[in-house]
């Protein structure tokens, strides 16, 4: 089992080498990544299909922890490294210009270090795995070479650094308290330890600090700008991919070591205001990316009320809501690659491109939430879900919930009404292509989608299946640190 | 006004951040992983300087990835500050004192640089520090003569290859059947330059990485001032 | 001494001090310089504070020397995490400055307002908006009647 930290390792090796064998042998060079993000879906697939008995605990070093960091691996998890890997080949920067060399290796370190966040059962291992995929992306979005895109990347270094800073100081006031920075360990000292206001107050400066990720609500103000100048395949990456690790990272936080009500009450306020900072802005933007932007702050919004509800079903909402949302955001942002630009240009595009306006309807009605689809099945659970507490807090999250689905649907079908409208203005602006590849990734989430529909049953128990494992804090507790008979440290 | 307010809110902060850290017992840490690792550390790694067993040995994936970071970071400002330029006329010349000063200092800096990096496993220091004193020694003539060109095609080849042998000594250890940078060799004795198994490999490896990152960064950053 | 102010509150008031001056520092500044310098004071305050949490009393550096018998040592971990953070903060600000000199160079600014207003046009010209703010279309969509000139008017009336 020790071989899958090379789900780790091979992309950071990689992409050391990369600019070197990119100077002797250019094919070999371009071949290197793909081969890697390939072998890396295969290792983890192979733990799937070989019926491994999950979870396994993995002490790197042969350190065991706590002492040591030890990556954890159960269905969520591996659930996610496959997707990140999977994701990291789909919207792998296969384009060729001068710096073709440092952006393949760039996105090869945000690979590595989003499998790290998926995998990593130490926190400050997390945190260091956050700061990679942090400064990797940095690095791409800059590769745009747009001034723009220069621009936006400052203003998220420093919104980042501020998380940084404020993730530091919450870990050191855990550290400070409990001695250990190992999940599973803090997991056991918990509830004696981190239950006061020093546990609340780290926890507050550890989600808003990981929160920059997960585009939570007082810190995303870089969201709009970024994915409007990065390309749109990173955008895809970045928008479906990691903030959901970064929610990962929040969820296991939440699970396993904070258990007081008023972290559950606070991000339920945050999603809320989320939610309606999201989705009004969304409504007013008029462009394609800046609108897949906002909308996303919306939905992660959405994702965040899931992630404060206390129970299991609420955890099932919350995977299919992530999984949801990664495969329609990225599939968005594919046809954004080359729908760019004004929404006005999109006018009568129906006629020249009509898989691409059957794909957006299709995205779009999945986002609303029109059954059969998965994405009326994701909200119907947290429909049920949030119905069913008893706190107003969570009254008011569902009526916020509701107003965003009928402001969703306005600005989706706004733009389907455009898309398959017949009137020709008088100035019409040129309609823009979609590049064949586009289409086909879009596609390919497209029929991925239909195929969920079809299948909603068994995903529906899997999901359910991986939500029961995920909260059963005493089974991570049992793998990672086995009791001894000679007792705890 | 706005200021105002944003230094009172501020101050707030911080008082209540103060409040909330005087509840904790300074001076008396909990140690829970600390003292277990300073008791099992001579045995299962051998390294004379604790907090080096600790960053190579149970915490090695924490410096890959840290590394990775120094990577990323060169690598994007690499391309954001884009091609070098070549006006190197327009710069003016280090004087006297920078001129043999920095070549009287070159030879002492690379002494000391090597020193802090082979010497990481028996005393503070290590190979970031000395990866950073080595890039200051590299740098220092570009300061002294602007027109000077580093050869970053060789530096990106040693970077390249410092930084795979880090991964490839943690490989190895996979090969052999352990754990991904489990610290082999053997540990001979405690406090003496040749111990610590593979630790003093790992440090040389991420001190000529960082050398030759920061260098390369650092007459980047000098030579792109020069457009306009 | 000064009764109440002990070693514990100065130490944990540098640290939590200098975070607080740079995180006020990074939202109150008005120069983009400003901001990462703020940035590079805030994140040694949390390095101190990492640093301060594996302190002890009367304890030695955690180097195994040869002594009779081995004294208290401080925390080690600590010690690490700090190492990693510090060398993560260089990479960052170092990334940070390189920006700045190719903002500087393309946009002649570096004060806050004017390169995100001017970030905020790049965008919306290459997106193909207008963006609806009063700088772009002061009229918005109305326009002006134009001044007939050599009229009765335009002369102040009759004279």
């Amino acid at each position: 089992m020790n071989y899958l930290v090379l789900t780790i390792a091979l992309p950071m090796l990689g992409a050391f080498l990369l600019p070197v064998v990119m100077q002797t042998s250019k094919a070999i060079g371009l071949w290197l990544g793909p081969l890697i993000l390939a072998y890396g879906c295969w290792l983890l697939a192979n733990l799937w299909l070989n019926d491994v008995s999950l979870p396994i605990s993995i002490a790197i070093g042969g350190f065991a922890a706590p002492l040591g960091i030890n990556l954890y691996i159960d269905s969520l998890a591996l659930l996610f490294a496959f997707a990140t890997q999977l994701m990291g080949l789909i919207c792998w920067p296969f384009s060729l210009n001068q710096d073709t060399a440092r952006r393949q290796s760039l996105m090869l370190l945000l690979v590595a270090a989003s499998t790290g966040l998926a995998l990593s059962g130490d926190l400050f291992n997390l945190y260091v795995f956050y700061e990679l995929a942090a400064v990797a992306t940095f690095g791409l979005v800059a590769a745009s070479n747009t001034t723009a895109s220069i621009a936006a990347t400052f203003r998220y270094l420093i919104l980042s650094g501020i998380g940084s800073v404020l993730t530091l100081l919450g870990i050191a006031l855990v550290y400070s308290q409990t001695g250990t920075l190992n999940l599973a360990h803090l997991a056991q000292l918990a509830p004696e330890l981190l239950n006061d206001k020093l546990g609340l107050t780290a926890y507050l400066l550890i989600l808003i600090g990981i929160g920059v990720k997960a585009e939570l609500f007082p810190v995303n103000a870089w969201v709009p700008e970024i994915y409007g100048t990065a390309s749109s395949r990173l955008s895809g990456f970045l928008a479906g991919l990691l903030s959901k690790l970064a929610l990962l990272v929040i969820l296991r936080l939440l699970l396993l070591v904070f258990h007081q009500p008023e972290a559950i009450q606070i991000i339920l306020i945050l999603g809320i205001l989320g939610v309606i900072s999201g989705e009004l802005a969304a409504w007013r933007a008029k462009d394609m990316r800046r609108m897949l932007g906002f909308s996303s702050i919306g939905q992660l919004g959405i994702v965040f009320i899931a992630l404060s509800l206390p129970d299991e079903r609420g955890l099932l909402a919350l995977l299919a809501l992530s999984l949801h949302h990664l495969v329609i955001k990225t599939g968005l942002f594919m046809l954004a690659d080359g729908w760019g630009g004004s929404l006005e240009r999109l006018r009568g595009i129906a006629r020249t491109s009509p898989i691409g306006a059957a794909l957006f309807t299709l995205f779009a009605l999945s986002l609303v939430g029109v059954p059969p689809l998965p994405g009326f099945w994701a909200k119907f659970t947290l429909i049920t879900e949030l119905a069913a507490q008893s706190e107003p807090l969570y009254l008011i999250g569902l009526l916020v919930f509701l107003l965003a689905t009928v402001i969703e649907t306005s600005y989706m079908f706004r733009i389907v009404a455009l898309m398959y409208s017949r009137a020709e203005l008088p100035n019409q602006p040129a309609r823009p292509h979609l590049p064949g590849i586009s289409l086909a990734t879009a596609s390919l989430f497209g029929i991925s989608l239909l195929a969920a529909t079809v299948l909603i049953a068994p995903i529906g128990d899997g999901l359910q299946a991986v939500a029961s494992e995920t909260k059963n804090i005493d089974l991570y507790i049992e793998t990672v640190l086995p009791a001894t008979p000679g007792g705890q440290l | 006004m706005r200021n105002l307010t944003g230094l009172l809110f501020a101050g707030g902060l911080g008082f209540m951040l103060l409040a909330i850290a005087s509840g904790i017992d300074f001076g008396n840490p909990a140690m829970r992983i600390g003292e277990a690792i300073q008791s099992s550390s001579p045995q299962e790694i051998g390294a004379a300087n604790i907090v080096t067993s600790v960053v190579l040995g149970y915490r090695g994936i924490d410096t890959l990835g840290e590394l990775s970071i120094l990577f990323a970071a060169a690598s994007a400002a690499g391309l954001v500050l884009g091609r070098r330029q070549t006006t190197a006329g327009t710069q003016t010349r280090g004087g006297f004192v920078l001129h043999h000063g920095g070549a009287m200092l070159f030879p002492f800096l690379l002494t000391i640089g090597f020193y802090i990096i082979f010497h990481g496993h028996l005393t503070p220091g290590g190979g970031f520090q000395g990866g950073v004193i080595l890039a200051a020694a590299f740098f220092l003539p570009l300061l002294a003569s602007p027109g000077a060109r580093l050869h970053h095609s060789i530096l990106s080849v040693i970077e390249a290859f410092a930084g795979a042998s880090f991964i490839l000594i943690g490989l190895a250890a996979l090969a052999e059947g352990k754990a991904f940078l489990q610290p082999m060799l053997n540990q001979d004795t405690l406090g003496s330059l040749i111990s610590a198994g593979t630790l003093p490999l790992l440090y040389i490896a991420v001190g000529l990485k960082v050398g030759a990152e920061l260098a390369s960064l650092l007459s980047n950053l000098a030579q792109t001032e020069s457009e306009r | 001494m000064i009764p109440g102010v002990t070693l514990e509150l100065i130490l944990y008031t540098t640290a939590l001090g200098l975070v607080i001056i740079g995180l006020s520092g990074v939202v109150l500044s008005r120069h983009l310089f400003r901001m990462v310098l703020a940035l590079v004071i805030a994140e040694a305050g949390a390095n101190l504070m990492l640093v301060l949490s594996g302190y002890r009393w009367e304890a030695v550096a955690p180097i195994l020397i040869e002594r009779s018998e081995q004294p208290v040592m401080v925390d080690p971990v600590p010690q690490a995490m700090v190492l990693t953070a510090i060398v993560i903060g260089v990479g960052v600000q170092a990334l940070a400055v390189s920006i700045l000199i190719r903002i500087r160079q393309r946009y002649a600014a570096l004060d806050r307002h004017d390169v995100a207003e001017k970030m905020d046009a790049e965008i919306a010209i290459t997106a193909g908006i207008r963006r609806d703010i009063s700088q772009d279309a002061p009229l918005g969509d109305r326009p002006i009647q134009p001044v007939p000139a050599h009229t009765s008017e335009s002369r102040g009336g009759e004279l």
